[in-house]
């Protein structure tokens, strides 16, 4: 009795002093790896400053990079930023479209529809996403199609992400428990009813944040568009004036920073999307 | 408790020389049964003796291999295909309600939208009505309160509630239970089981599929007794309990008294 009443009148129980105790821990390790991700920030600029530094009799430089190519030509490479953003958003839609109808396609009973999917996911995951670009670009001409340069790419990303984005969606639909149906059967669902009320809305939940993942992906494999010359996005604006001026050094570095803060961005909107889905209404 | 007088009005489930294979596998063989109107039916027996096959093709979540059901005069003949045939089972689905063992709850919707979702989807029921009538069975369930929460944040119990008043608002003539209480703890029990009997006492139709003796004795009318896919017994509670006549469902009981599951 008394054990109790003490222990109510207690300012923190001992759960909630552990409770403390493990938050400050959490605070701590998570205050060191910022603090050591501003160190590591802080030598890969000092390896770029230029700077000369002597240790003794030696003498070491940093690598040197150009400031003044860099705040010419930073309005020229960021101008691509638009044209990476929209080809990957309109190829992530296209991909959605195709990796949900390849999924569906494979739960299908009818030989040809199940055939139709598991051979356009086989063929693209079959060649590489290089030669699916070239395709697009190069070998279409020939036959008398031309396609414009965003578009050309964005079929060529969506269907190459597409293929592979099915396993995602499979895996939703798998999620989904024979239970989910069966209680949906019971009521009087039609098949059609089953998939649209019950199943899918719980198969597209389960996907969105490995779909978050392959649009991150995206935005940089969207790169490879660049080699076709056609989409001024940011990867065929840094080689394009790296190369005219012999500054390949700092137009890299420049893309790559800038697809380095994209990618940062979309994970973090990413993670917040991802709690949101974890807790609440699931 | 007074026994309803069984087998005198029309039977609202008539299952007709059933026949079940999955593969080479015979789990149910040339089952006949008929259950009155009101009428509430215990179906007991070991692991594996064709329970749940049976309940589960009288609303054809299984499709039976050769038989004929018949739920409230419509009468379906099993192993058929074909789009009269689809109509049938979806006309018999409407007039039977069905509990699960793991509840079966749509994890995406409300409470409310769970229940209403059959009549407002299947039926075409307007969405006001379909929300009093949900409410109505909510309430009734003890639940109403908890008609905005997500199905994760009710205990096992409640989910089970839930179930049953998503099945009642279907208005179906006969109810299927399912090993309704198997995957609760034990503390969670009662309330699932005094929202049957409230059912019941409602004059439901209702077969259950339990290893509760406590309520086929209470709440059941009749209890049947399946072994290896057959009926081996089908007698008043009382009559099974304390007299039983095959020696299976002797040692059946025996083993419930036992504690044994
Ligand atoms: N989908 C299926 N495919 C193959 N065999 C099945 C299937 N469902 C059930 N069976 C088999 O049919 C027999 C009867 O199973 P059923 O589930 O009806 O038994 P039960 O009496 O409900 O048992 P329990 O008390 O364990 O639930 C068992 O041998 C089981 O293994
Ligand atoms: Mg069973």
């Amino acid at each position: 009795m008394t054990a109790v009443s003490k222990s109510q009148n207690a300012p923190k129980s001992q759960a909630d002093l552990l409770y403390d105790l493990q938050l400050r821990k959490e605070r701590h390790f998570r205050a060191n790896v910022g603090l050591s991700w501003g160190i590591l920030l802080l030598i890969l600029v000092f390896l770029f400053s230029g700077q000369e530094i002597t240790i003794g009799s030696q003498t070491f430089s940093t690598i040197k990079i150009d400031g003044q190519f860099i705040l010419n030509e930073i309005d020229f490479i960021a101008g691509g930023l638009g044209q990476t953003l929209l080809i990957s958003i309109l190829s992530i839609m296209l991909a959605i479209v195709l990796a949900l109808l390849a999924a569906l396609g494979r739960l299908s009973t009818v030989p040809p529809i199940y055939a139709i999917s598991t051979f356009y996911v086989s063929l693209i995951r079959g060649t590489p996403l290089y030669l699916q670009i070239f395709f697009f670009f190069l070998a279409l001409p020939q036959l008398g199609i031309i396609l414009s340069g965003v578009f050309a790419g964005v079929l060529a990303l969506g269907l190459n992400y597409g293929a592979y984005m099915s396993e995602i969606f499979r895996a939703g639909l798998a999620s989904v428990g024979k239970g989910q149906r069966e209680a949906a059967q019971a009521l009087g669902m039609t098949p059609g009813q089953t998939m649209k009320r019950i199943v899918l809305p719980q198969a597209l939940r389960f996907a969105i944040p490995p779909v978050g993942n392959e649009f991150i992906a995206m935005t940089k494999d969207s790169a490879l568009v660049s080699a076709t010359g056609f989409v001024h996005e940011l990867m065929w604006r840094a080689t394009k004036v790296g190369r005219a001026q012999f500054h390949n050094l700092e137009a890299l570095i420049m893309a790559a920073i800038f697809y380095w803060l994209v990618t940062l961005v979309l994970s973090y909107i990413q993670n917040k999307i991802e709690t949101r889905l974890s807790k609440g209404d699931r | 408790m007074e026994s309803k007088t069984a087998f005198e009005s029309i039977p609202i489930v008539k299952v007709s020389n059933l026949d079940k294979y999955f593969g080479r596998l015979h789990v149910l063989k040339n089952i006949s049964i008929e259950v009155p109107e009101r009428q509430v039916v215990c179906l007991i027996g070991r692991s594996g003796s064709g329970k749940s096959t049976l309940l589960r093709c009288i609303n054809f979540l299984e499709e039976p291999s050769h038989g004929v059901i018949e739920v409230d005069g419509v009468r379906v003949a099993g192993g058929e295909k074909g789009r009269e045939h689809r109509q049938l089972v979806h006309d018999v689905r409407l007039k039977t309600g069905m509990v699960f063992q793991e509840f079966n709850l749509f994890p995406h919707m409300t409470v409310l939208e769970n229940v209403i979702e059959g009549p407002v989807i299947v039926k075409g029921m307007d969405r006001k009505r379909a929300v009093d009538l949900a409410e109505q069975n909510l309430d009734s369930v003890g639940l109403l309160f908890k008609k905005d929460e997500y199905p994760m944040r009710l205990s096992g119990g409640q989910k089970q509630r839930v179930a049953i008043a998503r099945a009642l608002t279907m208005e179906p003539r006969v109810m299927l239970f399912d090993e309704p209480t198997s995957a609760l703890d034990p503390e969670l029990i009662g309330e699932v089981l005094n929202v049957m009997k409230k059912v019941a006492l409602e004059g439901m139709t209702m077969i259950v599929v339990t290893h509760e003796m406590g309520f086929a004795r209470e709440v059941a009318d009749r209890v049947i007794v399946m072994a290896e896919g057959e009926l081996i017994e089908d007698n008043k509670p009382e009559e099974i309990f304390n007299n039983p006549k095959d020696p299976r469902t002797e040692a059946l009981i025996v083993r419930y008294r036992t504690g044994g599951n």
